[in-house]
């Protein structure tokens, strides 16, 4: 369950892009909780990655927020975070020590495409003709997201066929 | 945070510390205490009035990340430590939490008690099968079959059933949760600590470095099913038996037992019973009239 609480047949513009805000500030937190992870286990490389990829989601919050307080001022904000939940975030179980930076913009773009899917899935509901053309416009970008996670998969050397558990040594008996 | 004679609508980020969590990446742990701050933050008790207390464990670390004061207490007595906390000062939200070792086998002998006297506690499981901080032990949930460092032929153990185990004993609220559903695992939480006594929660909650390929989020998926969509009434007790004896083969999420009627807690009964020996006791100047015999 995404999101709780929100009938999208009444959302408002200003509700839609509060939601909008909160479902990037979530993802910015996830990635940079994952990049603290992979600093944590010495995998800079994927750490790197999850940085630039929290700084994304952050210059995308900002540019909501901006729209948001032109179109609405400092309205007190209706819409909470408890009302959404991993929407474009991450899942948790997609982090693994040593992960390469393969697999880990492998599990970026698997949330791009899940946040792309919850815009689809929710744009049938939408009756606000501006809200639906935020959230046509927020699906689209979604797949700009997808694009630029391809865009730096395809940086790297071809894939090797290993797994990453390949190169971690068993754990030891104690 | 709120300031002085405002109001502060708290929200998950509050309860979450400074200190980054070391469990191995993927860990269901971080799920879990996501979904505490989820929860806590729908309670809205600022931190200072909350006290999470735990025992030993990659899972009882959990206090720590958190903004509430801690105790990452001694292997197994996290509910004793707890208990007593919430004795000395009753206003407090009490938290404990541990893993299935700490809960079920060091610990286990503590845990009727806590029920018999409807202590107003919430107590969260984080039941991953295993010993995953000291490397990968037989834990008293470890499937039978199951091979492990100390079973390398496999367990030859029936493993312990925590949902059949607490409501066995009476336990007025049990549930199951897992990191399979985030928000609804925040939902149980918070609703584990508005019952009024003692409260468990079984996480299912995977070891992704020694834990059981079936035991991870996609096995976890494939068995799990909403204790709501089988019109379970939580407020049948026998039905809440029946279900749990599917404890390790199917993963049923949700309340399986809410009693409707809570008996009082062992706090109030404390505080009833002073309130009536304050009545008929000697005020402090005449106290050692009791012991001299005039």
């Amino acid at each position: 369950m995404a999101i709780r609480g929100i009938d999208f047949r009444t959302l408002s513009l200003m509700d839609a892009l509060d939601l909008a805000i909160l479902v990037e500030d979530e993802a910015q937190e996830r990635y940079e909780e994952f990049a603290a992870q992979m600093e944590q286990h010495r995998t800079p490389e994927a750490a790197r990655f999850f940085r630039f990829m929290a700084e994304n989601e952050a210059k995308h919050g900002r540019e909501l927020s901006a729209r948001r307080e032109q179109l609405f001022g400092r309205t007190a904000r209706v819409v909470t975070p408890a009302m959404i939940c991993e929407v474009e975030a991450p899942d948790y179980d997609a982090a693994r020590a040593f992960m390469s930076p393969r697999r880990a913009m492998e599990a970026a773009f698997a949330s791009e495409v899940k946040a792309h899917g919850f815009f689809v899935e929710a744009l049938p509901a939408i009756r606000d003709a501006e809200v639906r053309a935020l959230f046509e416009e927020l699906r689209e970008e979604e797949v700009e997201h997808q694009a630029l996670v391809q865009a730096e998969l395809a940086k790297l050397p071809p894939d090797s066929g290993l797994a990453d558990e390949d190169f971690v040594d068993e754990p030891a008996a104690q | 945070m709120p300031l002085n004679g405002t109001t502060y609508e708290y929200q998950p980020k509050d309860y979450k510390s400074d200190l980054k969590p070391i469990w191995c990446p993927g860990c269901g742990d971080f799920s879990v205490v996501a979904g505490i701050y989820r929860a806590l933050a729908a309670i809205g008790r600022p931190p200072h009035e909350i006290a999470f207390v735990s025992g030993i464990g990659c899972s009882s670390r959990i206090p720590g990340y958190t903004t509430a004061y801690g105790f990452n207490s001694v292997h197994g007595r996290c509910l004793p430590i707890a208990q007593g906390i919430k004795l000395a000062n009753p206003e407090l939200l009490v938290l404990a939490a541990g893993g299935d070792g700490d809960g079920f086998s060091i610990g286990g002998g503590h845990i009727p008690h806590l029920i018999r006297r409807n202590m107003d506690i919430t107590y969260i499981v984080m039941d991953n099968q295993i010993y995953g901080l000291t490397k990968g032990q037989l834990s008293p949930t470890s499937q039978k079959g199951r091979s492990t460092v100390t079973s390398r032929l496999g367990s030859l153990e029936d493993p312990v059933n925590p949902l059949l185990y607490v409501l066995a004993y009476g336990a007025g609220f049990v549930a199951q949760a897992s990191p399979t559903d985030l928000a609804g695992m925040a939902a149980i939480i918070e609703e584990a600590i508005r019952y009024p006594g003692f409260a468990f929660v079984n996480i299912q909650s995977p070891c992704v470095t020694y834990g059981d390929e079936s035991q991870q989020i996609k096995g976890l998926k494939a068995i799990q099913e909403s204790l709501e969509s089988l019109g379970h009434d939580p407020a049948d007790r026998l039905a809440a038996m029946d279900l749990a004896q599917h404890y390790g083969s199917k993963l049923h999420l949700g309340v399986f037992y809410r009693n409707p009627a809570p008996p009082p807690t062992y706090g109030d009964l404390v505080k009833e019973r002073q309130e009536q020996a304050a009545k008929d006791a000697l005020p402090r100047e005449r106290i050692l009239e009791l012991f001299i015999k005039k």
